[in-house]
């Protein structure tokens, strides 16, 4: 078989209008030279080397390890359908077949490329996300929180007074948690209540007023210690932000993400955990509370309290607890089945305390 | 003529030669002109954007697949395509580059930055002020000091690695005597606050193409700091007066400084590089790049890539005095280190 090629010999750019003929054994180009001089020049199949990327109607390759390089580019359409059909080593198969039906594999092509993503959003990157929340040393999950703090209290001011009462009666309550709990009151007019990972939680004054029972408040500890014992913040963190992150690194925007990361400390506070996550909470809550001798009771009234509170205005601690009704059902009913206490007086004392101070 | 001679004379044997070889010469004469006549000298771009597209789509598949481990294999297949696609006296440009050096230039930059982000992390744990000052401080001044290294790094790999008709490119710059240039550039920059940038620029531009070979040929630039500065200084004060519209006679004129002031030496004569970009033109490409990104949601990208340099080669000229069939081969420069131009990459900076 021979085809119409142009040779370039690599020591001049003298284009040389040549003939291959192929062969298993070799391949021979023939041209004249500029004497008109017939020359004849024969490669091995093995060494010659696929010079570019499929390109439609052209064919190009190298040939030898060392300089200077020669080399033959051909449109020869002939030649083309030739290497396509019996060189695999130069040509590549998947890519013949993309460029076959075009229209098909670039939508074919995007279809995957959306695929992956969605996969990647919603599945890959919250698993992996979570799976390293989770894993995260402990160390690290309070200096973390610590560092969150920092930034959020700049703004906040807090009743030192109260803050103190309150964790003296966190401190009462038998709670064994990995981490250390820090409680702080805020003034403000906000019904708003976070926890922070590592195991710092600030209550809100307005919301902490409200508030009519030790019960209640230990429904609201027992419910914050639980997103903190079960790092639901980081894990909610690493889940939003992994995705964030995900989009910027795909549109290489590493900087983007260290950006979002830093400005968006602020949201920490206010970040929205799933339905399951809230329940998850509720019932770790509602063992906390039990292991106290609390009466089961403090977690739909803190409920009530906080559903009443939503026809005045929308804190945002409710608007982020989504279906209020079926979680004072729930709780309602876990409670029912909670056989006779008795006074915690211990923590009543310590309540009243805190209501002198607020 | 050539006529038969009888057997013993030499005269007329001698005569005929010179008749056959005035012939052949005539016939290879003939043969150059006619070959210089229909050649060429402008460049074209010949990609298509479908078959761009599907290349394109095809590597960001892999890339994701791979979590972003194919990526230098990509980059080269793409860039593949590009110069594949570029043609210049029926002959197209190619890249040798392989996907392996590239990702071995990638892992070294990564090392490198993976070390000085754990060192910046660390000091600023350690909450302690002058450990975090001094970290921040090494963390700028690495970047400023690695810059010209990647600029050299970069150009010379490309060089290297670049070649049109079987011959190829060459950098022969020196990394010192550039890495100088540089810093004497940025900090006459930043001791002008920004006004000696145009010259800085011009300067290394000139440096590089000065030691910028195809074989034989050389290169050379010889715009000045002064018009590049005029170009900038109109810009920032008409773009505000026009509401913007400025931009497209910013951006020709970008273009021509660039490409009129370049020029390519060929044994002692001097070929020029011309552009006849208008400001309309611009436009329409911009205008028409912009819709096209904005109602297909980026799905359009790899058909803009193909338009915007389809439209850059398209207004590219070389003068006709180029005699594209008579470069002679030099000597290679098998420079296989990726890392320069793998950092550029990472800052998000490419070489045209």
């Amino acid at each position: 078989m021979s085809f119409d090629v142009h040779f370039f010999d690599g020591k001049t750019s003298r284009t040389h209008k040549a003939r291959v003929t192929t062969s298993s054994v070799n391949w021979k180009i023939a041209y004249t030279d500029e004497g008109s001089i017939p020359i004849e020049i024969s490669w091995n199949p093995q060494k010659v080397k696929k010079a570019d990327v499929y390109t439609k109607g052209l064919v190009s390759f190298t040939y030898g390890d060392s300089f200077p390089f020669q080399k033959i580019e051909s449109s020869d359409e002939d030649f083309i359908n030739y290497i396509h059909n019996s060189h695999e080593h130069l040509s590549s198969s998947i890519d013949i077949l993309l460029h076959k039906s075009k229209g098909k594999s670039i939508v074919f092509l995007l279809l995957g490329i959306v695929g992956i993503g969605l996969l990647s959003y919603f599945y890959i990157i919250p698993t992996v996300a979570t799976g390293f929340a989770s894993t995260l040393s402990e160390k690290n999950v309070i200096d973390f929180g610590d560092y969150v703090f920092r930034v959020i209290t700049t703004d906040l001011e807090m009743n030192e007074e109260a803050s103190k009462k309150l964790q003296i009666f966190v401190d009462e309550m038998d709670i064994n948690g990995t981490f250390p709990l820090e409680v702080f009151v805020a003034e403000s007019d906000e019904m708003n209540a976070f926890a922070l990972s590592g195991g710092k939680i600030v209550v809100f004054s307005s919301l902490l007023e409200k508030i009519k029972t030790k019960e209640q408040l230990s429904a609201l500890i027992g419910h914050e210690v639980s997103h903190i014992e079960n790092r639901h913040v980081l894990k909610n963190i690493a889940r939003n932000f992994g995705g964030t992150i995900f989009v910027s690194v795909l549109f290489g925007d590493i900087n983007g993400a260290t950006t979002v990361l830093m400005d968006n400390v602020h949201l920490f506070s206010q970040l929205s955990f799933t339905r399951s996550l809230e329940k998850e909470a509720d019932i770790f809550g509602l063992d906390i509370m039990r292991e106290n001798k609390l009466d089961l009771n403090g977690m739909p009234e803190l409920f009530e309290i906080l559903k009443k509170e939503i026809a005045v205005d929308v804190p945002t601690y409710l608007s982020n607890h989504p279906m209020l009704k079926d979680r004072i059902e729930y709780t309602k009913k876990i409670a029912s089945e909670q056989e006779k206490v008795s006074e915690n007086e211990v923590l009543e004392f310590k309540w009243q305390a805190i209501k002198e101070a607020i | 003529m050539v006529v038969k001679c009888t057997e013993n004379n030499d005269t007329c044997k001698t005569r005929n030669k010179i008749a056959l070889l005035n012939v052949t010469t005539k016939i290879e004469f003939m043969e150059i002109i006619s070959e210089r006549s229909t050649q060429k000298t402008s460049l074209k771009y010949l990609g298509g954007g479908t078959e761009f597209a599907i290349i394109f789509f095809k590597n960001i598949i892999l890339t994701l697949l791979s979590l972003g481990l194919y990526y230098p294999w990509a980059k080269v297949e793409m860039l593949k395509y590009h110069y594949q696609s570029t043609e210049l006296d029926q002959a197209r440009f190619s890249f040798h580059a392989t996907g392996k050096e590239v990702f071995r230039g990638f892992i070294k930059i990564y090392v490198i930055f993976i070390l000085l982000y754990g060192f910046l992390f660390y000091a600023l744990q350690t909450q302690n002020q002058v450990m975090m000052v001094s970290a921040i401080g090494i963390f700028y001044l690495f970047i400023i000091l690695i810059v010209p290294f990647a600029i050299h790094g970069a150009v010379r790999y490309r060089s290297s690695r670049s070649s049109w008709k079987g011959i190829h490119f060459k950098y022969l710059g020196d990394r010192t005597e550039f890495f100088w240039l540089y810093m004497k550039g940025v900090l006459l920059t930043i001791l002008t606050l920004g006004i000696y940038g145009a010259w800085f620029q011009v300067d290394m531009r000139k440096y590089i193409f000065s030691h910028l070979r195809f074989g034989n040929l050389s290169f050379n630039f010889k715009g000045e700091g002064a018009d590049l500065f005029v170009i900038n200084l109109k810009f920032i004060i008409l773009f505000y007066l026009t509401l913007g519209i400025y931009s497209f006679w910013f951006y020709r004129n970008l273009v021509r400084f660039y490409v009129d002031n370049t020029s390519i030496t060929q044994n002692g004569k001097e070929v020029k590089f011309k552009t006849n970009m208008q400001a309309g033109d611009v436009f329409e490409l911009l205008f028409i790049n912009g819709l096209l990104i904005v109602f297909t949601l980026g799905i359009a990208t790899p058909w803009v890539t193909v338009r915007t340099l389809n439209f850059f080669f398209r207004f590219l000229e070389i003068e006709d005095d180029l005699d594209t069939n008579a470069i002679q081969q030099a000597s290679y420069d098998d420079y296989d280190d990726a890392a320069g131009d793998d950092l550029l990459d990472f800052f998000d900076f490419d070489l045209l």
